[in-house]
């Protein structure tokens, strides 16, 4: 009787800590960011600071853009590393545009950069829907496509002056603090972020489009027979990445204040990195928003402190590379398990 | 195997597909590749080559004819073919190897390193080590390759994240080590060897088909090959053959690291510089090499002679984009266009032939037959 219980208490302890991890160890990373910021703050107080904390948002600004359609992909299973070239295609036609022919205005250059990136993301998902072909490998052809035509057909030179209409918001900040003399401040563009954030959620948490991403990275052949449109599904998929990535691209631009062609080439693996770290399997049908969003503050807490420790930069690769093996790893090890622990539970259940 | 004749003779102009260039190349030399004995995709990437080559001299002969030229693509395609190779035996298996470039520059900065290290106090020494060095950069891909395959095979990291990963830590490694500067120091003798030429052909070309011998006998005549080729073709049968994965997994990326610490020796050997960023563009060629030479990205299948050819052509390309005073973003175009087109060719041809399997070889052959004989050939 008393066994009973105990293993009730147990069960609902169990439950509580379940509950406080989230369903791809939202907690566990939440923690880490925590003990990430205060051991870095003790290690160097000029860290705890709202300068600092606002630098470190305002550098998670284009990172999280591009993790959120990035998300997408790996839930459904694949990869996408053209993500940074449709981004930069995007933005640089539309600075480009602009200078050449007249300033459509920021709506106007938004929705050009976005057409592009839905277009650019659109070859992408019918390569890889119509034809079933291996994601990295497509993706990674067709990013050598499009930064080839960028640079070949629409220009190389960098830009230093922006069209009106995106220079206005350069300099617009939503909040601004100034403490110890040292001005902080906090670009309008996190409004944006925040926006997109929530949209994915939506899309991933109350659609049918989101139920179908999961669906089919936990399984093709099931979504398949489950009537999920899975070749639409994953045009959509493609394009919103595109679309996703075009924004992030003109929000760089902005808030870089300058255009140029090769100023995003390599920031694939941060990306990835990011996501997966987040708790997005690469195998697909898992991922959150709040992880995504957890993993890219963790990217960046950990990239400021670096060069706030005197690390120099070119070791940052280095750690971003280890940090993603971690985080694989871990993951990795931690399915090895569980799926060990399922074969012992039901080779016992046979033999009862 | 009647089966088997019949899918040969019929699929490359079965109706159901549009005619790409690839089927219209296959259509035409079958007859001469079923006589040669040649498998197929390398047949297929034979004649690519000679079409590439013969459309090039066509169009601009003084310059691509030029000796010279030729023999700029005999000694530039070496160190991309090892390295074409070695991501072959990584896709052989189901994998991916990203981090093989990075290795070879590891593995050309630490011989510049040591060079440099020895010929400050003693240059006559340091450059009788010349063998010592050329050891230690194989050697430090193999390290490399090694803990590529610990993490794929131990810890059960899939390839494309784990040497994502790796690939990122060994080119910080390199950066850091270098300050981000290119190393001049090299013995002389590897430059010499570079430059050398056995009967017109150079050297290095000639390392480079020992090198590709040697891999083609280990993928096609050896045990290990076959388990290799199991374990990409079907990775539940091959463990249920008694194929020990981990240690297969384990090997094949310890000669892949290996071969790309071979390739760092290439880059010193002929280009004495060392750098982190050399050779940035290579991981999207050899990929493309390796697909278009007939390697199934998803496993299983791949012969080191189709890669061989693959690279020759690729090389073909490039020198004769450059003779037509095309861009490297115009060559990168069309290595992005031509991988793209390679795997949507085969994976037509795959579902074909499935679809003709499903449907049954006796009720289906006699039709396809017919077509083939009213598609007006």
């Amino acid at each position: 009787m008393s066994s009973v219980s105990t293993t009730q208490i147990t069960g609902t302890s169990l439950e509580l800590l379940r509950r406080l991890r989230g369903p791809n160890n939202e907690g566990a990373l939440a923690l880490i960011l925590v003990g990430l910021v205060i051991v870095t703050s003790i290690a160097n107080p000029a860290f705890f600071t709202v300068p600092t904390m606002f630098s470190v948002l305002r550098n998670s600004i284009v990172p999280l853009i591009f993790a959120l359609g990035v998300l997408v992909v790996i839930i459904s299973g694949g990869i996408d590393v053209s993500f940074p070239a449709i981004a930069s295609f995007a933005a640089y036609s539309t600075v480009r545009a602009a200078q050449e022919f007249f300033d459509p205005g920021l709506i106007g250059a938004f929705a050009f950069a976005l057409g592009l990136g839905a277009l650019l993301g659109l070859v992408n998902g019918i390569v890889i829907a119509r034809f079933r072909l291996p994601t990295l490998i497509v993706t990674l052809g067709s990013q050598g496509v499009f930064i080839g035509v960028l640079l070949t057909y629409v220009g190389s030179e960098y830009v230093a002056q922006l069209p009106g209409s995106l220079a206005s918001l350069s300099k617009t900040n939503l909040l601004e603090v100034s403490s110890g003399g040292r001005g902080a401040f906090l670009p309008v563009m996190v409004i944006p972020a925040i926006l997109l954030s929530v949209l994915v959620t939506w899309l991933l948490r109350r659609t049918m489009f989101g139920r179908g991403v999961y669906a089919i990275g936990g399984d093709v052949e099931a979504a398949r027979r489950a009537g999920f449109p899975v070749v639409r599904i994953q045009l959509l998929i493609y394009v919103l990445v595109g679309m996703m990535a075009a924004t992030a691209g003109v929000i760089f631009t902005i808030m870089g204040r300058s255009a140029s062609p090769r100023d995003l080439v390599g920031i694939e693996l941060d990306i990835i990195a990011a996501v997966v770290l987040g708790g997005a399997s690469i195998f697909g049908g898992r991922g959150s928003v709040l992880g995504t969003l957890l993993g890219v503050l963790i990217v960046q807490v950990i990239g400021s402190s670096l060069i706030l420790a005197g690390v120099p930069s070119a070791w940052q690769r280095a750690a971003v590379g280890f940090l993603l093996l971690v985080g694989v790893g871990v993951q990795a090890v931690a399915a090895r398990r569980s799926a060990r622990h399922r074969r012992v539970v039901r080779t016992e259940e046979v033999v009862a | 195997m009647t089966t088997e004749q019949g899918e040969r003779t019929t699929s490359p102009t079965s109706p159901a597909s549009p005619a790409s260039p690839m089927a219209a190349i296959d259509d035409g030399y079958r007859s001469f590749l079923q006589r040669a004995h040649v498998d197929r995709t390398t047949g297929r990437m034979l004649v690519l080559t000679v079409l590439t080559f013969t459309v090039f001299a066509a169009l601009n002969p003084q310059v691509f004819l030029n000796p010279l030229n030729l023999q700029n693509i005999a000694v530039a395609s070496p160190e991309i073919g090892v390295l074409a190779i070695a991501m072959m035996l990584a896709m052989l298996t189901g994998g991916i190897d990203l981090s093989l470039v990075a290795i070879a520059n590891l593995s050309a900065i630490t011989i510049s390193t040591t060079y440099t290290a020895i010929a400050s106090g003693n240059p006559s020494l340091a450059e009788s080590l010349t063998p010592v060095l050329v050891l230690e950069g194989v050697l430090v891909g193999l390290v490399a390759g090694a803990v590529n395959g610990v993490l794929v095979s131990r810890a059960g990291i899939t390839p494309i994240l784990a040497t994502l990963g790796t690939m990122q830590v060994f080119n910080g490694i390199a950066v850091a080590w270098t300050g981000g500067s290119t190393l001049y120091g090299l013995p002389k003798s590897l430059a010499n060897m570079g430059m050398a030429t056995v009967a017109g052909v150079p050297v290095l070309f000639v390392i480079f088909l020992l090198v590709a011998g040697a891999m083609g006998l280990f993928v096609a005549r050896t045990p290990a090959g076959l388990r290799t080729q199991l374990q990409g073709a079907n990775p539940v049968a091959a463990k249920f053959s008694g194929i020990d994965s981990a240690s297969v997994l384990m090997r094949t990326y310890m000669v892949a690291g290996t071969l790309g610490g071979l390739a760092g020796v290439l880059f010193v050997t002929r280009n004495p510089i060392a750098s982190a960023d050399y050779g940035a563009s290579y991981v999207l060629l050899i990929i493309v090499i390796a697909v278009l030479g007939g390697t199934n990205p998803s496993g299983g299948f791949a012969t080191v002679a189709g890669v061989v050819l693959a690279t020759l052509t690729l090389q073909i390309l490039a020198s004769g984009f450059t003779a037509m005073r095309l861009s490297a973003y115009e060559y990168a175009i069309a290595q992005g266009v031509i991988l793209i087109l390679v795997m949507i060719t085969d994976q037509m041809r795959l579902r074909r032939r499935r679809r003709r399997r499903q449907a049954g070889p006796d009720k289906v052959a006699p039709q396809t037959t017919d077509k083939t004989l009213t598609s007006g050939r």
